[in-house]
């Protein structure tokens, strides 16, 4: 799935909604969930938390999420092998996601970078953008529900 | 401060599911959870005629029956979407549905192993990671998988058997570690022997050898399971997480 033609109003018209939700879920006031927040580094969430948040984003969007696949995704075209080695991520690997997180600030994204931190890197752009995906994926129109 | 009075389980008003409920053990903690106040929700795999009597003697209880094989994670997802959809909240996930199939191992097919370990290990699996995310949302929860002795004792013919009660036991305790956070406690219960048709064959192939071997000299009732589960989803076990729990009547060791 590409980042194709998902822009700032996109992302702007589902952000209340989305920080609203993963509020809900870290028990912060929504106002803390700041667009380009990292949702590890600075609200605190673990890695439980991003179930609890794609869970709750499911029932208040009305899409369905698929679990586990949001690294996948990140690898778009590129082979395991080609995405990272040995756990670590590869030039080409490091370019991609990038690409897939248009939305994280560049100063963000280390090098060398082990593929066990890119959740650190999510924010909640980035799950503005995974609701979007899967709204077009089924359909939908990239409203919110 | 006043305490809450002994009598309160805290389990009045909450939603239960428990999977293999029609016959045996599964049906003594349908009853007991039912009559702890809880909805009761209970899957079966093929006999109809049995859940429906368990539904049919609940007498004003809320309990009620649904078909599923545990095996199916779809099917299993799709159930407890179900119920999480009409009652808003699931409490607690008794997994109890299991099946046996002894005999040496030289002489199991692999149909034996397989649906063994499907039911008993893969049929847990599924429908804990069903319910996680509706506890998690809550921040509340409670899971409670049937084990056996058998998961931590050696016994003749039960390879298959014993190798997924030990499989429940490891899944238990790392679950524990996962969800403690969240305040799901996840606990198990190890049944000895206990008076159900699934464990006839072997208690007549055992014969009076078997009473011998326990320290209470009887063989146990599904209700005294029944209890020990009620015990670990009341308020009363709060502070209890990631523990199997033998209901053996002190099953003594070989």
């Amino acid at each position: 799935m590409s980042n194709a033609n998902i822009n700032k109003e996109d992302i702007a018209a589902l952000l209340p909604k989305v920080a609203e939700t993963i509020a809900d879920a870290l028990g912060c006031d929504a106002a803390n969930v700041k667009p380009d927040a990292s949702l590890i580094n600075d609200l605190g969430a673990e890695s439980i938390d991003f179930l609890d948040i794609v869970f709750r984003l499911e029932r208040a969007f009305k899409v369905k999420i698929p679990r586990g696949k949001i690294v996948e995704e990140a690898r778009g075209s590129l082979s395991e092998s080609e995405f990272e080695n040995g756990g670590v991520l590869t030039p080409a690997g490091e370019a991609r996601l990038k690409e897939f997180l248009s939305e994280v600030p560049p100063d963000r994204f280390k090098s060398p970078m082990k593929a066990a931190e890119i959740p650190r890197l999510f924010t909640t752009e980035t799950f503005c953008k995974m609701v979007i995906r899967q709204q077009r994926a089924a359909g939908g129109s990239g409203q919110p529900a | 401060m006043n305490a809450p009075s002994i009598a309160d389980s805290g389990l009045a008003g909450g939603v239960a599911l428990v999977t293999g409920g029609s016959r045996g053990i599964g049906r003594a903690i349908v009853e007991t959870l039912a009559a702890a106040g809880m909805e009761v929700v209970f899957t079966y795999r093929d006999n109809a005629a049995a859940a429906s009597e368990v539904v049919t003697a609940a007498n004003g209880a809320k309990i009620s029956a649904e078909a599923v094989d545990v095996r199916d994670s779809a099917a299993c997802a799709a159930f407890v979407e179900k119920v999480a959809g009409r009652t808003g909240r699931i409490d607690v996930l008794v997994n109890n549905a299991g099946v046996i199939r002894d005999n040496l191992l030289a002489m199991l097919s692999e149909e034996d192993v397989r649906t063994v370990l499907e039911t008993n290990v893969a049929g847990a699996f599924n429908m804990c990671r069903a319910v996680i995310p509706q506890m998690m949302s809550k921040r509340r929860g409670r899971i409670i998988n049937i084990s056996s002795v058998s998961g931590e004792k050696g016994g003749r013919g039960q390879t298959n058997y014993a190798a997924s009660k030990g499989a429940i036991n490891g899944l238990t305790r790392s679950l524990a570690c996962e969800l403690a956070s969240r305040n799901i406690r996840v606990n198990a219960v190890a049944p000895g022997v206990i008076d159900t048709e699934m464990s006839k064959a072997v208690r007549e192939l055992a014969g009076d050898q078997i009473t011998a071997r326990i320290l209470l000299k009887r063989i146990g009732k599904p209700g005294d399971i029944a209890h020990a589960v009620w015990f670990l989803a009341s308020r009363y076990s709060d502070y209890v997480t990631g523990q199997v729990l033998s209901v053996d009547g002190g099953f003594k060791m070989e």
